[in-house]
């Protein structure tokens, strides 16, 4: 009985998972046919050709390359940047008794709370006002703020739980507060950064919003947008694109397939009071 | 930062320098930005929404001989055009715009030179003594200025595949009539006749509406119309879905599903018939499949309605802001002579057609016939967002698809169209 349970289980299970994959081996299968089948059988037919010109054709003509360093260029900073203010936010206001930490941390969340849509203009108009507009240092920025909150609260909420022993011990021995952050309570903090850092490596290197709002020139953008591009004004060869898309995916999945533990453990942060 | 002295005191003063330091880069930057980034470098900036390989390839030539004619050297930004359309408004109110622009001529450019964005280019057109009346109307904004330089244009027609056409034996009808009684022949075959492509591309169903407009009413109606000075509650707007309806059971009711894209590969497989389209689709045909297509002028309804053709055009406007005004109108200027169009033209798809009336198209048989089509029309028209506006075309996409889905309740959907077109006329 129990055995049928299981055997039961895993079927249902494949099937919901083979749905799950469906889409992302029907992409990866266009992206190895030629336009011409494409174009005369259409997009769901069974594959007639095998070609990797379209991988060529979206590395080199579609610049993807370039794109990829500049997503990279802007990725990594911010991840680095918005986890490390963010932490030493969190540190402050998780271990301290500073006025009003409440109230700065529900400010600092309910930014996150407001739809980004309606700070397009806003922070368009702001970028080109400080003269940073068409920067990657921009798209920088912005990610940095957008992510300082969330990243804060979760923090604040894990560093909150680490015992108050470990502190004062350290206290003790003559630590001060620079000190406690870095040498203690960041360590501490690893599992809750490392998951923070793949969820927000997925979130900003898949942002096309803000790319194409900060940023004009076709070689300053980021791989998203670069892959939009492929898709022409009236006709798109899906084909390419598809073959693009498999390239912008790989970082991501690297940096999943890297931090797969921490995903999870991402996801339940906060779930364990 | 382990090495972080660990007092409260230096603890408060790093603070303090952070502080300073964010505010640093604010302060120098808005003492420098009024003209920075903007240094004079003599370079001119193309903002290209022409994304499509092949189309940004061919901007790559035309930008590489005008570099090579001396002047000015251009600088060509191609980014993605659904990208384009979102952040053209952007693009022209920003303190340091880019110069010029790929843009369609009529109502979509005016509506940019009424809010005074756009480069007076009159001195331009000077030099176009020879462009055709039509072109010059469409390039001047209702202030009676020039504001567009046209470069090259395309077609709208029901396209088929000859061999298709021989083997059900029908020949391409003239007149409404002939076209209902091919639609009979056709679906008799058990094949839908009127191929069409809605999902994710609803707009290609405004091409129906343009036309039955523009053949039962005519031309200057459906601008009017358009222009909002209409009402689309009119009966002479009804009259364009009445007949509408006559063919409507002889669409391929595949079509609403699929992009356009894959309307074009059931026509080229003959799992339709006849499929009314811009020539823009022949790039995503497979390059065989091509020597077979024809086409045929939208069937004539009333004969005495002046013949109207759709004939969308492309061109460039500039920004009023531009750093360097002469060297723009010198770069459009030379982007509309015969040769300039010619090096587009031949590297791009092959469909589009000079703005140049010396300018020499491909020489396929396809093209000559629809240059004498929209050559031989009394009014040209753009196409329903191009002589409306971006926002005028969701309530066109969903009127027409609601049409298409309850024909019967016709009424109640151009009250709802009117509604919503009275708000975009308003805003």
């Amino acid at each position: 009985m129990n055995r049928l349970k299981t055997s039961g289980y895993h079927v249902a299970m494949g099937l919901v998972s083979i749905l799950w994959v469906a889409p992302i081996l029907w992409v990866i299968v266009i992206s190895f046919r030629s336009f011409d089948d494409v174009a005369a059988n259409g997009l769901g037919s069974l594959p007639h050709s095998f070609t990797f010109s379209t991988y060529k054709s979206a590395w080199q003509d579609a610049d993807e390359f370039r794109a990829l360093i500049n997503s990279l260029l802007v990725t990594i900073p911010a991840v680095l940047l918005s986890l490390g203010l963010a932490s030493i936010a969190a540190y402050g206001l998780a271990r301290y008794n500073i006025p009003f930490r409440r109230t700065i941390l529900l400010l600092m969340l309910m930014g996150n709370l407001l739809p980004p849509q309606i700070l397009l203009i806003p922070i368009s108009r702001f970028v080109e006002l400080i003269g940073y507009y068409d920067t990657l240092i921009a798209l920088i920025a912005v990610h940095v703020g957008f992510g300082l909150g969330f990243y804060t609260f979760v923090l604040h909420g894990f560093m909150r739980d680490l015992p108050r022993e470990i502190q004062e011990a350290a206290t003790i021995d003559g630590a001060g507060p620079g000190k406690i952050y870095a040498s203690v309570i960041l360590p501490l903090t690893r599992p809750a950064l490392a998951a923070l850092g793949a969820l927000s490596f997925t979130w900003i290197f898949n942002d096309l919003l803000w790319s194409i709002t900060v940023i004009r020139s076709g070689e300053k953008m980021p791989v998203t947008p670069a892959l939009l591009g492929l898709q022409g004004l009236f006709v798109s060869s899906w084909n390419v694109i598809a073959a693009g898309t498999v390239i912008a995916a790989v970082p991501t999945v690297a940096v999943f397939l890297r931090f797969q533990k921490h995903f999870v453990g991402g996801l339940a942060i906060g779930a364990v009071k | 930062m382990t090495g972080l002295a660990a007092d409260r005191r230096t603890f408060l003063k790093g603070l303090g320098l952070l502080g300073a330091a964010a505010l640093v880069p604010g302060c120098a930057t808005s003492t420098s930005s009024p003209g920075s980034g903007s240094a004079a470098t003599g370079e001119l900036s193309l903002q290209s929404n022409l994304s499509s390989e092949q189309a940004k390839a061919a901007m790559e030539k035309v930008v590489a001989a005008y570099n090579k004619t001396g002047g000015s050297q251009v600088k060509l930004n191609t980014v993605a055009a659904e990208i384009f359309r979102t952040q053209l408004p952007t693009y022209l109110t920003s303190a340091n715009p880019p110069d010029v622009y790929t843009w369609y001529a009529g109502s979509v450019a005016d509506s940019y030179a009424k809010k005074d964005l756009l480069l007076d280019v009159s001195s331009v057109w000077d030099s176009m003594t020879n462009y055709p009346k039509s072109m010059q109307t469409l390039s001047t904004s209702s202030a009676g200025q020039k504001i567009f330089v046209p470069t090259s244009y395309y077609w709208w027609g029901m396209f088929y595949r000859k061999s298709n056409f021989a083997k059900w034996g029908v020949t391409p009808p003239k007149t409404w009539a002939e076209f209902v009684q091919v639609c009979k022949t056709i679906q008799s075959k058990g094949i839908p006749p009127i191929g069409i492509g809605l999902g994710d591309t609803p707009w290609v169903a405004s091409a129906w509406f343009d036309y039955l407009n523009i053949r039962i009413n005519g031309a200057p109606f459906h601008r009017q119309l358009l222009a909002g000075q209409g009402d689309f509650t009119d009966p002479k707007v009804k009259a364009v879905f009445t007949k509408w309806r006559e063919v409507l059971p002889y669409f391929d009711p595949k079509g609403k599903s699929f992009p356009f894209q894959e309307a074009t590969s059931a026509l080229l497989a003959g799992k339709t018939g006849m499929f009314l389209i811009g020539t823009f689709f022949a790039d995503s045909a497979p390059k065989d499949a091509l020597d077979d297509i024809d086409f045929f002028q939208f069937p004539i309804i009333d004969p005495a309605v002046p013949v109207a053709e759709e004939a969308p055009t492309d061109g460039y406007f500039a920004s009023k802001k531009a750093k360097d005004p002469d060297g723009v109108k010198k770069l459009m200027t030379w982007l509309a002579t015969a040769e300039a169009q010619e090096i587009y033209v031949q590297s791009s798809s092959g469909t589009a057609i000079p703005a140049n009336p010396d300018g020499k198209s491909a020489d396929t048989p396809l093209v000559k016939k629809g240059k004498a089509m929209i050559e031989g029309a009394a009014e040209l028209t753009q196409f329903f967002n191009r002589d409306s506006s971006d926002a005028l075309q969701p309530t066109a996409d969903a009127a027409l698809t609601k049409f298409l889905d309850k024909p019967d309740q016709i009424d109640q959907i151009l009250k709802t169209w009117q509604t919503a077109a009275e708000k975009v006329f308003k805003a």
